[in-house]
């Protein structure tokens, strides 16, 4: 019997205008990982939803075709009945976590399941030892970190002991070391326990190669089914950016191999070390701080910290957490004052977007939203109108103008609430963490919009821990740690060779961005074995390499899913 | 802290701001719930100054809106609705009015900051456990709360909005609303997914009462007696128009002056172990 079965299931959420889900068929086998893939609002939460029976218990709407859970018809039980079979851990740790400890938020499951008082203690201390989180049991949940309060989340699941966890992009609001630790967590339940795992991501780097299927969805339909292999390939074709980095890497370049692991990609081509690349040169200065302190409680966030952000250049500012990166960049935005040191040059206008976009969503309608600051700027209103439009197409969301900004997806609350700053084209734009919750298109397109607001002159400043989108869009790189500037405009192939901040191109190629290492990966094919410039690569021990051509037709035994994961290469 | 120390601790000062009306015995219950709040765990600050903001408001605004006392302070110009001839017995009832606001918002505040939610929810629990887990979940999400007006006052501005102007500050109020309201649906939906509701819960085993709770417990129990027996023999009582009465009568002094000390000493318990 299936661990998991939906069929025929299409959903609406009450008052949609296009169901969430639409003719889903699916049967999840006990035991598998199973890896969730699609863009923003292409139904993977809500699929996960009704695998619990939130949807329709919880949520309403109208649901289509039976879904079953363990055997239990999700129609006719509730999900307090469901949750004996099903665990679901959701995006936001901080919305989640009912109880003031971790101690007791994992023994509230059990307490709810009706477990005897003399096992609750035991098993909800051996769920938070599972997840390595044993040491938080008694610290307040407020004072948690992001990381933290999702093992937290995961521990107080895993406590009640079902067969099936669902996760709901887990790794969204943490930042990349937080997010691994967790991935692999993940895996070792899975692999470890036998415990069934769907979960829904983004970041599919860490698990697309360790997955037993990978399954894409659009529009609330299942698009592809497959064995990691064969969906890397299908996927390339239709939607290459929810593939590993280095997967996205070797389809960009043309190569006929799609190593689906940085091991993998390394197996393929014995990447030269790249060539040392001067930081680009100097423009004058939007914004700085000089000598910048600044006490928050009882941390010196910022300790001296001296940089300047320049105009027309993208600035990636990076650092572990606790570096001092939000601080410096509030603080050059106006929004803080400094203890001692002082903010020069200042910036005419800045514009700052935090970490959580709810802050930013004030009115009504996207469209308001996006008006807001050029009416408090007093911009006439054909500019405005016309200013507008032009943010709500630059973020992808012009179709979304009328739509509620608290119906939106996570995603895309991130891009409205970006578009709602960067459409006062200030000289100074600092993105915090702009990538949270956005998938790998609109990744992309942050990069694009990154890249032309300081083509038009802007300064722009992203704070981030995701490496790989640092590496696509900056074009210098300036690092914390301490309160302090460690490098300052270093030039992007640090992303490359860094030991903590590295992408995964970085890892696996030595490059850092994907255009460097698409590069690479064309000169390998084409010049190694001459020898110009380069050493010729071992070929892979992996049989002969496969043509792109030959993986339109692939067939789920070709290569077993077993075999992938073993080499993590989808090479056919 | 358990929820019984934590209830006998604030409870007096609460009783005494809401049913005492001597001067004296409102200013120690207004120091005292401050002293508590202030021994309490963070966050504080947004407790404080709804608190003693409220009570300056009614401060303010009781002269002009009250027209009773004999003793002329100011006569100022004639505005229709508005009593512009104050009185000190109207500045003093204002005062006390204050006080008692403040005093009670305090006190809650102290209580919601020192009572351990978790254990508040299973007390509860078995009398009210719809209601307890609303109370529970409200105090959970109040430092949540605290970040959000922060975080939507910082977004405001850095879209040029002038926070000195009331309507913008009180324009984000209804998304501050909204995102409390989106941060308790997404709570309740885990709750569900974590099987709450079902028909048998049963309860993890809890800790007992430690020593500086008992302590507690009898400081509280000492100033409940205390504020009781004031009520009981007048000594809260004062008269405000149409002239003041004496607030310095002996038994007030004294019994102010013990209500401060017990709730002094127990915000120096509640601070010791941090």
């Amino acid at each position: 019997m299936a661990a998991l079965s939906f069929e025929g299931v299409s959903y609406a959420y009450p008052g949609a205008a296009r169901p969430a889900l639409a003719g889903v068929d699916l049967a999840i086998e006990p035991g598998q990982l199973v890896l969730l893939v699609g863009g923003s609002g292409s139904g993977k939460s809500t699929l996960l939803r009704a695998a619990l029976g939130l949807v329709p218990h919880f949520h309403g709407g109208e649901l289509r075709g039976r879904v079953r859970v363990g055997g239990l018809d999700t129609r006719e039980h509730r999900p307090a009945a469901l949750a004996r079979q099903v665990g679901l851990v959701f995006q936001d740790p901080e919305s989640q976590l009912v109880m003031g400890r971790p101690d007791r938020e994992a023994a509230f499951g059990l307490e709810n399941l009706g477990h005897p008082a003399g096992e609750i203690a035991v098993r909800a201390r051996e769920a938070l030892a599972a997840v390595g989180a044993a040491a938080l049991a008694g610290r307040p949940a407020a004072a948690l970190s992001g990381g933290e309060a999702q093992r937290v989340a995961i521990a107080s699941v895993l406590a009640m002991g079902q067969p099936i966890l669902l996760l709901d992009e887990p790794t969204s609001q943490l930042d990349p070391v937080a997010a691994e630790e967790l991935l692999g967590l993940v895996v070792r339940i899975n692999r470890d326990r036998g415990v069934t795992v769907v979960l829904a991501e983004h970041r599919t780097g860490r698990l697309f190669a360790e997955a037993d299927r990978v399954i894409a969805m659009e529009d609330g339909r299942l698009t592809v089914d497959a064995a990691p292999p064969v969906a890397a390939r299908a996927l390339a074709a239709s939607a290459p950016w929810v593939l590993p980095p280095v997967a996205q890497a070797f389809a960009r370049a043309g190569r006929p191999e799609l190593p689906l692991t940085v091991r993998a990609a390394r197996s393929l081509v014995a990447a030269p070390p790249p060539a040392a690349v001067p930081a680009p040169p100097p423009f004058p200065a939007a914004a700085g701080a000089v000598k910048a302190h600044k006490r928050l409680g009882d941390v010196d966030a910022l300790a001296g910290a001296t940089t300047a952000f320049e105009r027309g250049r993208v600035t990636a500012l990076v650092g572990e957490n606790g570096a001092g990166k939000t601080t410096l960049a509030r603080a050059v935005c106006g929004l803080l004052e400094l203890d001692r040191g002082r903010i020069d040059p200042v910036p005419a206008r800045a514009g700052y977007v935090g970490q959580d976009p709810a802050h930013y969503l004030l009115h009504d309608t996207a469209r308001d939203e996006v008006a807001y600051a050029l009416r408090n700027l007093g911009v006439p209103a054909p500019e405005r109108e016309r200013r507008v439009q032009g943010g709500l197409a630059r973020l992808g969301l012009d179709g979304l103008g009328d739509r509620h900004p608290r119906d939106l997806s996570s995603g895309e609350r991130q891009r409205l609430a970006i578009a709602a700053v960067a459409v006062m084209e200030p000289e100074l734009l600092v993105l915090d963490e702009p990538t949270r919750g956005v998938d790998g298109l609109h990744k992309l397109a942050l990069v694009e919009l990154a890249r032309s607001l300081a083509a038009g002159g802007t300064a722009v400043v992203v704070v981030t821990h995701d490496m790989d989108f640092a590496a696509e869009a900056a074009d210098v790189v300036t690092s914390m740690a301490a309160g302090r500037v460690l490098s300052d405009r270093a030039p992007r192939t640090l992303l490359a060779s860094g030991i903590f901040f590295v992408s995964q191109l970085g890892l696996a190629l030595g490059r850092a961005s994907q255009a460097d290492a698409a590069a690479l990966l064309r000169v390998a094919d084409r010049g190694w074995r001459s020898g110009a410039d380069v050493a010729s690569p071992p070929r892979p021990e992996l049989g002969p390499p496969a043509r792109l051509e030959s993986w339109a037709t692939p067939t789920p035994d070709e290569r077993p899913a077993a075999a992938a994961r073993a080499d993590g290469t989808a090479n056919g | 802290m358990k929820p019984l120390p934590a209830a006998l601790l604030t409870g007096p000062p609460l009783l005494a701001a809401i049913a005492a009306w001597s001067p004296l015995w409102l200013a120690a219950a207004t120091v005292g719930a401050a002293l508590l709040l202030a021994a309490a765990p963070p966050p504080r600050r947004l407790y404080a100054v709804t608190a003693i903001g409220s009570g300056l408001v009614v401060f303010a605004i009781n002269p002009f809106v009250s027209v009773q006392g004999l003793t002329l302070l100011w006569q100022g110009p004639h505005i229709p609705i508005l009593d512009t001839q104050v009185t000190v017995e109207e500045v003093a009832y204002g005062a006390g009015a204050g006080m008692r606001v403040a005093a009670s918002a305090l006190a809650v505040a102290a209580f919601v900051r020192l009572a351990d939610p978790d254990l508040l929810l299973r007390a509860l629990a078995r009398v009210a456990p719809r209601s307890a887990m609303i109370a529970a979940l409200a105090t959970r999400m109040l430092p949540a709360l605290e970040r959000d007006a922060a975080g939507i006052v910082t977004a405001a501005r850095t879209r040029a909005a002038r926070m000195s102007s009331p309507r913008t500050a009180a324009g984000l109020l209804g998304p501050l609303l909204a995102s409390s309201l989106e941060r308790s649906l997404g709570v309740a939906e885990a709750m569900e997914a974590r099987g709450y509701g079902g028909p048998r819960r049963t309860r993890a085993p809890e800790r007992g009462m430690r020593r500086e709770e008992w302590i507690l417990t009898a400081a509280g129990a000492a100033a409940l007696g205390l504020v009781a027996a004031a009520l009981v023999l007048g000594t809260t009582d004062f008269r405000y128009y149409d002239t003041l009465g004496d607030p310095w009568r002996p038994a007030a002094m004294a019994g102010a002056a013990a209500l401060a000390a017990l709730l002094t000493g127990a915000a120096t318990v509640v601070r010791w172990p941090r």
